[in-house]
This record gives structure tokens, C-alpha cells and sequence, in this order.
């Protein structure tokens, strides 16, 4: 045994020092890893044929809680650019998996890390800090990506990233990137006039990561399913939750593909409101591909829901 | 130049350190928690058969220590048979980040890499009552040792999970199987680690070990080791259904001062099966043999209940039927409440 270990030690400190350490070359494709399918789609629209991308998360998923499986690890060892949401979302499995997969380029600080939320004017950043108050986020809260026009800020984040690691390509993103902001600017345009009838309007969401979604549409949550963000929703705070929907007429409950529909329903049936199951991230549901497709899902799931409230 | 660059990987940060002021302020602190954890346990056949204890306070600093490594530390103050309390470096150790293909060292001390459970800290466990052939082999705490471990992440035409750990180790003062000798005699280890995605929801790791070194007796030990673990967790909705079997077997020959050998076997089993969003139910079976006396065997059959109220919190029952044909027969049961402040990262998977 000792035998095998004093010969092996050194063997892998040699072969440490005789290989040439992978690295994307001209001609070869990025490899881009990213936390969430949200941001594999934008990277992917920014980088083209010029990338390979792979998400660890999937669109269904609550992105609080992803395992840290060990064949990620192997994707990221590989990785010529990492892309997390950043803030505090990911604290749970994005560390453990980075600092396992020996990559020193995508490791916070290095080129090939991209901290998405870098430059995005976050919305409810607490002025205190105490987990009494449940699941907070201590940076602000962390769904930023559901705001189109934050999408513009973080596509051009992905893209500074992908200049950097592949600076012979760096025009050829810029002129996507040109793209998906003019393709952004346009159909948020569109979207805010279907999603017009939903302005100013109450609803009811199960966890609180709506913030942007609703601050760009111009809704309004009235209050959550969850006593308090990451607690399941007690009797007590369905009770409170069915009483304001009452007195405001609230005409939906939004939820997403990763909660049970349980407590959702039984608000639906005992108020009449409406519930949509919204996208939270690209894959979500079937035709769910793309960034852009997720928001054409949510406003026709919107929309549907709104139409058949008893309210309205 | 490639030669430059490892050794200035190595050396660099060292040298700067004497020169440079540290950088203060609340964002370069390390991430600090502290693990609770406190029990209630009945067992039938003692004198005083009902306890509450807190067992352990597990204080952990964890932070990178500059681009090229993470330093992780764990304090404990755990509960000594007494009923007083003693501080105790359960853990510190080095990471690097950064070295290239796909190698990872490790210095300092740390729970050595054999098998799937000694690695893990207790409060992580879904039972209070450590398994029986865990305990005979490694001892109550596990086995931790002060050495050096170099892994590497095979790479494979397949492209799943391979790791191979290499570890060298000071070898343990006192544990049944290895104990330190006034000699320059050490520990090894060797572990083999794969992975596999079965599909997207269901995934499979095993596990093989080998460890030798010196032993009370001043002769040698071995320990054969396999491990094999089945997971099922449906991504959608991770949060509420998951199922997990997990089972080890440990082979030991223990060296005698006749120059004998002493072949002892181990093994446990458990299935852990989360019934709702909070709650768990594993049931566990153990056996083992004393690897340094002949012919002594234990038994052990437990369950537990687990509601976790967050990530933060949980609160265990558990019974457990303890068989032997040397010990007495007895029944325990434990009521175990952990629970977690501060930034705690996740866990292994």
C-alpha cells in the first residue's frame, strides 16, 4: 500500500506538470455552463455557433434546492466559462460543486466566471438580516431574470464574459447581443400591451419571486401562499390568504411547476380565483425553449387565467 | 515555465503573506455557523435510564483562502462521558483549487475518505445512532486523522464520475483498528469513487476502499471497504419525495502480537424514504464483528422518524434494538434535535 502511494503521488505530479492544461483555442466552441436553463438560453443566443451550452438546473426545478450531483462536477471541471445567478440564490449547491471541480478559470474571480446579477438594480434588499423572517435573501431578492429588461443587462454581463474568454470572437457577440437587445425592447413592448388589462390589478403569488415580473407588467402580489418565503403555507395563512382575495376580488394565484398544486386549489375552489402556473425559467414546460419563450408563455398563461376569473 | 508556475502557485501566497497587511471588514470574514445538537435517550437496561444532553456544538469557519485554496475548520465542544464538555479541532484542513488535470490535494486533518459515511459529520446523518460496524472499526467519533490526500477525476470514454483518492495519515492515537506507533509507521488509504446518472431523477455511486496501517498491537491492519448508494429524488418537485439506500461493507484483518491475523466483516443498510415535504422515515439494519477480539459480534435494527422544519432545523425519534453475544441485549430510544445558525453550506450529495 505504502508502496503504491509513494509511486503514485509522484506520477500525478508529473503528469500535473507534462500536460498542456485544456483551454479553448481558436476555432474549438466555448464551453459554457450555466446554473440555470434561463441563462444557457440567453448565453447561447449571445454566443451561437461559436458555443457549447449546458445548464445544471433544470427549467422545472426550484433553483433553491438543485443536488450537487458529482457528474455536474465533470461538466464544470471542463468549463471555459461558468454563469450563476449570483447574490445568495445558488449558496445551497453552486460553492460545493466549483470549488470541486478543480477548474481554477471559473472560479469566482477568474475570467471564466460570470456572476450574472452584476449590474442589476435589485429589488427588495432588506434592511436587516434574521431568518425568523424565513427564507430571506440578503443582497435582494434573487428572481431578477424574470424582468425582460434586466435580461438585457444580463446578456450583456454573458457577453463581457464570453469576450473574455474568447476575445478572437468578440465582435461576433456584440452584434448578437445588439440583436437580443433591439429583439427584447420590441416584444416587451408587445408584451406590456397584452398583460395591459393586468394593470394595477391584485394577485396572489405561493413564493415571493415575482417582484420583477410584477414591477415591468405592472400587477400587483397582494400576498403569498407561504406564511413566510421558503414555509409551506399553513391553514392559518390560507384562511388569510382566501379573506383578501375576497375583499380585493383578487382574480389569479400564481404559482410554478416546482411547488404542489394542493394548497393553490383549495384557495381556487373556495374563492373562484384563477390559478397560472407560470414559467420560472427556459424549459419549463413543453415549447418553453428559448428566453423569449418563456415570456410569451407566461403572458398567454396570464391572460387565460384572467379571462376565466369569475371577477373579471 | 509550467514548473514556475506550480511552484509559484505554491509558494507566492506564503511569501506575500509576511508582506502584506490582512484586508479587513465583514465581507472578508470566513462564513461562520454553529450545529446544535441535543438528545433525550432512553435506554432500558441503565441504571438512570432517561438523559437529556446536549450533545455537541459544532462551531465551522469556512472561506477561501486566496485563488488557489479554500480552508475549511471545524471546533467542537462535545459532551464527554463525564457529562463535562471538551473543545476539540474536529477538522481543518486545506483545499486547492485550482491544480491542473483534474487534481485536488487536501492538507490538515479531516475525516478520512472510506466509504460513504465516515466523511460525514453525525448531525447529517438521517439517525442518532451511528452504525455499529462504523463505530467497532473507526470508533464513536470516526475516524479523523492529521495527512495529506491527492484525488483525481479520472477521465473516461464514458465521461461519468470516477475519482481516486490517494491519502497518507499520521494514523489515529486510538481507534480499534489503527493506533499510532512510537515508529515511522503511517496510514493509507486509497479510495475509488463512481457515479453514475441512472436517469434524471435516479442516480448510483460506488464505492470501493482499501486502508492499511499499524495497529495497537504493533502489527498491521487492513480494512477492505465497499459502499453502494441508490437515489431517487424527481426533480420537479425535489421538495417533497425523495428515497435513498445506502449499505457499506467493511472486511478487517487485524494483526496480532503472535503473529496471527484476526478477520472480522461489517456491514449496514439503511432506506430513508421522505414521506412529505418534512418528514422522513429510515429504518436501518447493522451488524459487526470487533475486529481486535475474536468471535464478538453485535446487532443492531433501528428506525427513525425525521420531521425537518427547514434546512435549518430537525427533530428526530428514533428506537433502536441492540443485540450481542458478548454485550447485553438492550433498547434505546432518542429523541434528536439539530439545528443550525449562521451561513452553512450545503452538503455532499
Amino acid at each position: 500500500m505504502m508502496r503504491l502511494v509513494l509511486i503514485s503521488i509522484p506520477l500525478c505530479v508529473i503528469l500535473a506538470i507534462a500536460l498542456p492544461p485544456p483551454s479553448s483555442t481558436a476555432g474549438e466552441k466555448v464551453t459554457v455552463v450555466a446554473s440555470l436553463t434561463t441563462f444557457r438560453s440567453i448565453a447561447e443566443l449571445i454566443g451561437g455557433e461559436k458555443i457549447d451550452a449546458f445548464a445544471i438546473a433544470t427549467g422545472y426545478q426550484n433553483p433553491h434546492f438543485v443536488d450537487p450531483k458529482p457528474s455536474f462536477i465533470m461538466k464544470l471541471s471542463k468549463a471555459d466559462l461558468f454563469i450563476t445567478t449570483g447574490l445568495d440564490l445558488e449558496s445551497g449547491w453552486v460553492p460545493s460543486l466549483l470549488q470541486s471541480s478543480r477548474n481554477g478559470k471559473i472560479q469566482p474571480g477568474g475570467d471564466g466566471y460570470v456572476d450574472a446579477s452584476a449590474g442589476i438594480h435589485l429589488l427588495q434588499v432588506p434592511s436587516s438580516s434574521d431568518r425568523a423572517q424565513g427564507d430571506i435573501h440578503l443582497f435582494g431578492n434573487p428572481h431578477y431574470w424574470m424582468d425582460p429588461m434586466r435580461g438585457k443587462q444580463v446578456a450583456k454581463t454573458i457577453c463581457e464574459g464570453l469576450q473574455k474568454v474568447s476575445p478572437e470572437n468578440a465582435d461576433y457577440f456584440a452584434a448578437n447581443l445588439k440583436r437580443f437587445e433591439e429583439e427584447i425592447d420590441r416584444r416587451t413592448t408587445s408584451w406590456k400591451e397584452k398583460l395591459a388589462p393586468l394593470k394595477d390589478i391584485p394577485l396572489i403569488a405561493y413564493h415571493n419571486e415575482w417582484p420583477y415580473l410584477e414591477e415591468r407588467f405592472g400587477f400587483a402580489i397582494a400576498g403569498f401562499l407561504e406564511p413566510k418565503p421558503g414555509i409551506p403555507p399553513t391553514p392559518s395563512q390560507l384562511v388569510k390568504v382566501m379573506s383578501t382575495i375576497r375583499s380585493k376580488s383578487i382574480p389569479i394565484v400564481i404559482t410554478s411547476p416546482y411547488f404542489t398544486l394542493d394548497a393553490a386549489e383549495l384557495v381556487s375552489r373556495e374563492t373562484g380565483a384563477q390559478i397560472a402556473v407560470l414559467a420560472t425559467g427556459v424549459g419549463a414546460f413543453d415549447g418553453v425553449e428559448s428566453y423569449y419563450d418563456m415570456f410569451e408563455y407566461n403572458v398567454t398563461a396570464l391572460l387565460k387565467a384572467f379571462a376565466q376569473a369569475p371577477h373579471h | 515555465m509550467r514548473i514556475l508556475n506550480l511552484l509559484l502557485c505554491f509558494f507566492t501566497p506564503l511569501a506575500l503573506l509576511a508582506q502584506t497587511g490582512p484586508v479587513s471588514g465583514a465581507l472578508m470574514n470566513p462564513s461562520v455557523s454553529l450545529i446544535g445538537d441535543m438528545r433525550g435517550v432512553y435506554l432500558d437496561t441503565a441504571a438512570r435510564k432517561f438523559n437529556f444532553q446536549f450533545e455537541e456544538a459544532e462551531l465551522s469557519l469556512i472561506s477561501s483562502i486566496d485563488p488557489y485554496a479554500k480552508a475549511d475548520v471545524f471546533i467542537s465542544f462535545a459532551r464527554t462521558p463525564e457529562g463535562e464538555y471538551a473543545a476539540g479541532l474536529e477538522e481543518a484542513y486545506l483545499t486547492t483549487l485550482s491544480l491542473p488535470v483534474d487534481l485536488r490535494a487536501r492538507v490538515g486533518r479531516f475525516r478520512l475518505p472510506v466509504g460513504r459515511l465516515n466523511p460525514v459529520h453525525p448531525h447529517a446523518l438521517p439517525f442518532s445512532d451511528v452504525p455499529l460496524a462504523s463505530t467497532a472499526i473507526f470508533g464513536d467519533e470516526g475516524l479523523i486523522d492529521d495527512g495529506i490526500s491527492l484525488s483525481w477525476l479520472i477521465p473516461n470514454p464514458w465521461n461519468f464520475y470516477q475519482e481516486i483518492e490517494l491519502e497518507a495519515s499520521n494514523v489515529p492515537l486510538e481507534s480499534p483498528l489503527f493506533s499510532r506507533p512510537d515508529a515511522d509507521r503511517y496510514l493509507y488509504l486509497v479510495h475509488l469513487k463512481n457515479f453514475w446518472d441512472i436517469d434524471e431523477n435516479s442516480t448510483l455511486e460506488l464505492g470501493l476502499s482499501g486502508m492499511s496501517g499499524p495497529n495497537q498491537d504493533q502489527k498491521t491492519s487492513v480494512l477492505g471497504a465497499a459502499d453502494l448508494t441508490l437515489k431517487w429524488k424527481p426533480l420537479q418537485l425535489n421538495r417533497y419525495k425523495s428515497l435513498t439506500w445506502q449499505s457499506e461493507i467493511f472486511i478487517a484483518r487485524y494483526g496480532t502480537e503472535d503473529g496471527g491475523n484476526l478477520r472480522s466483516f461489517g456491514f449496514y443498510s439503511f432506506l430513508s424514504y421522505q414521506v412529505g415535504e418534512r418528514w422522513f422515515l429510515t429504518g436501518k439494519v447493522d451488524y459487526s464483528e470487533l475486529p481486535q477480539y475474536e468471535g464478538v459480534l453485535e446487532r443492531g435494527y433501528s428506525t427513525t422518524l425525521g420531521w425537518y422544519a427547514t434546512e435549518f432545523q430537525k427533530i428526530e425519534l428514533g428506537g433502536r434494538h441492540f443485540e450481542g453475544n458478548i454485550a447485553a441485549d438492550n433498547t434505546e430510544f432518542t429523541l434528536r434535535w439539530v439545528f443550525v445558525i449562521g451561513a452553512h453550506g450545503g452538503h455532499q450529495y
